[in-house]
């Protein structure tokens, strides 16, 4: 049979990211294909050279929509370990439980986009549908869905209230009951597993030799949990369990993400029961250093590894970030290499690439010369009104 | 037996196998320990980290524009920590061998080394550079400290600045 390469990516229907795929098929089987990146570099590192270490917490929030709360985390616990600043117990706390919320709206979006991949709407508008549970806690907590800005260099910047705790606490249930269903549905559902079970192979050794990080590599039976083996923030004292599996395919995956959800409710049970009083931050001078630190951390999609280089100013002189996706990209060939074109999204989307989403309008008025933010309940408003003219009641929904 | 037992007994064993090719070494604190080993020596050291020491993964490499010379910062991390490894080579002629040959996943953060500090690496197989565009001037390495935006794209220099106030 005549091979034929053909590209997909970097703009392309089936994939969400801006990265290309060069596939090379023999009918419809993959017999070869390599990876381009860096349709998206927007020179970050170099950027945080020239701002303070403040400024840098901003800049580094969005390094990724879903990540936000990782990058800064991981980022400041290299500067703190330079400025030698003792973070309250209150405010490690507060990072761990914002973290374990990402965690959770991360891999319920994730839920949801393999739910897409594989053909199964219904799966894909159920879990969004629970994510809002944990995007109104972030919500809560924070006042924003993506990008949290909980984090300053010392602690953190909100408290948690007995009030939001309790709500917290409510809506962790609620996730906890649909996640029952989600696992039942994972592992038992036909449609799921003949979309999943055996697609997207990579044996322990390849997936040992290529550094696969995160679920990807936990589902190819590597231990690799960085909350277990090198715990930061308040892990070290947490009761939870580290996911892995061994079956090396989507399928894997996506067990071993559905359980982390559980394990994530637990966390955050814990640590709100736990949540010791005190301060929330500690004053840290602006300059810092010299000196050097690197420090890792588990993000929803694995291993985030940052350095920061202090020079004595109050700018850093060197900041290097390492993104989970970036390590798992390389592994994503071989998963391709001999399996099915019709498997390559479903693939691609398992080793869970990022994807952001904002919900908010700001609207600039001309003749007032003012500017208007238009919240959840404003906009439900303006869409009543706006289908009421035309006839239509939605009041009641 | 001193507090940072499992670091000890791998700066003992460094030194023992590679001697004067390791120089500044230091404990950090736990599980972080730093060195320079000079660039010839590189790959055979990766090697016996790999195989001799467990470190089964390169996490990043990170390169860093120290003035006359350029250093690449290889943080090779296990399980339990992370021990970063230095190897720098002349800014006038910047040359590191590949170490792709041990940890194949290190390739795309040795093309990051190549694009943006211009860090010429023996042996990486020819693909597409990474992360800079096609079209982006081959002799400017944007994460040297005597870059600045509008070398590689003049138009830029009449934007906003971005410096911090």
């Amino acid at each position: 049979m005549t091979k034929m390469t053909i590209p997909l990516g970097p703009q392309h229907p089936a994939l969400k990211e801006p990265v290309n795929f060069s596939l090379v098929l023999e009918g419809e089987q993959i017999t070869g294909s390599t990876v381009n990146l860096g349709y998206n570099h927007r020179g970050i590192e170099k950027a945080a050279e020239s701002r303070t270490y403040l400024q840098d917490i901003y800049l580094l929030e969005r390094v990724c929509g879903i990540c936000s709360h990782s990058h800064t985390t991981c980022y400041l616990t290299c500067v703190e370990e330079i400025a030698k600043a003792e973070v309250p117990e209150r405010a490690k706390a507060i990072r761990t439980i914002v973290a374990e919320l990402e965690r959770i709206h991360s891999h319920l979006l994730w839920l949801g986009i393999a739910g897409y991949e594989m053909g199964f709407e219904t799966l894909f508008m159920y879990s969004w549908r629970d994510r809002e549970q944990v995007l109104d806690c972030l919500e809560l907590v924070s006042g924003n869905r993506v990008h949290y800005a909980m984090n300053t260099i010392g602690g953190v910047r909100r408290d948690i209230t007995p009030e939001q705790k309790t709500e917290i606490l409510r809506r962790v249930s609620i996730l906890e009951e649909r996640t029952k269903y989600y696992i039942k549905l994972g592992t038992e559902e036909a449609t799921v597993l003949a979309r999943t079970q055996n697609v997207g192979l990579l044996p322990h050794d390849v997936a040992m030799n290529l550094g696969t990080i995160g679920p990807t590599g936990r589902a190819s039976g590597i231990k690799c949990d960085v909350r277990k083996h090198e715990p930061y923030l308040l892990y070290g004292k947490l009761d939870f369990k580290e996911i892995t599996h061994d079956t090396n395919d989507v399928f894997g995956r996506l067990v071993v993400r559905v359980l982390e959800l559980v394990e994530s409710y637990k966390i955050i049970r814990q640590v709100l029961n736990y949540l010791p009083d005190g301060p929330i931050a500690v004053k840290v001078p602006a300059k810092i250093g010299p000196g050097e630190a690197t420090n890792r951390y588990e993000a929803p999609r694995g291993e985030d590894i940052h350095y920061v280089k202090a020079n004595g100013t109050d700018k850093p002189e060197r900041v290097k970030v390492r993104a989970p996706t970036m390590a798992n990209y390389v592994a994503v060939p071989y998963m391709l290499n001999s399996g099915y074109l019709a498997d390559a999204p479903m693939t691609i989307a398992a080793i869970d690439p990022c994807m952001s989403c904002t919900d908010r309008a700001m609207v600039y008025d001309t003749k007032k010369n003012k500017v208007r933010i238009y919240g959840w309940d404003d906009l439900r408003k303006l869409g009543i009104e706006h289908y009421k003219k035309r006839g239509v009641d939605f009041s009641k929904l | 037996m001193s507090e940072f037992e499992k670091e000890e007994k791998l700066k003992a064993q460094l030194e023992d196998k590679f001697g004067g090719a390791i120089s500044d070494m230091i404990i950090q604190r736990k599980d972080r320990v730093w060195f320079e080993i000079k660039a010839e020596q590189l790959v055979e050291l990766m090697n016996f980290m790999k195989t001799g020491m467990g470190f089964n993964r390169v996490s990043t490499i990170t390169g860093v524009d120290e003035g006359e010379k350029l250093g690449a910062f290889y943080h090779l991390t296990d399980e339990n920590g992370i021990v970063t490894v230095r190897a720098k080579t002349p800014r006038t002629d910047p040359h590191l061998p590949t170490i792709t040959g041990v940890f194949p996943g290190a390739e795309p953060y040795e093309r990051e080394l190549a694009d943006m500090f211009g860090i010429k690496i023996d042996g990486l197989k020819p693909g597409r550079r990474y992360p800079l565009p096609d079209d982006f001037p081959t002799d400017q390495y944007p994460l040297r400290k005597d870059w600045k935006v509008g070398d590689a794209y003049p138009e830029e220099k009449t934007s906003p600045a971005t410096e911090a106030k």
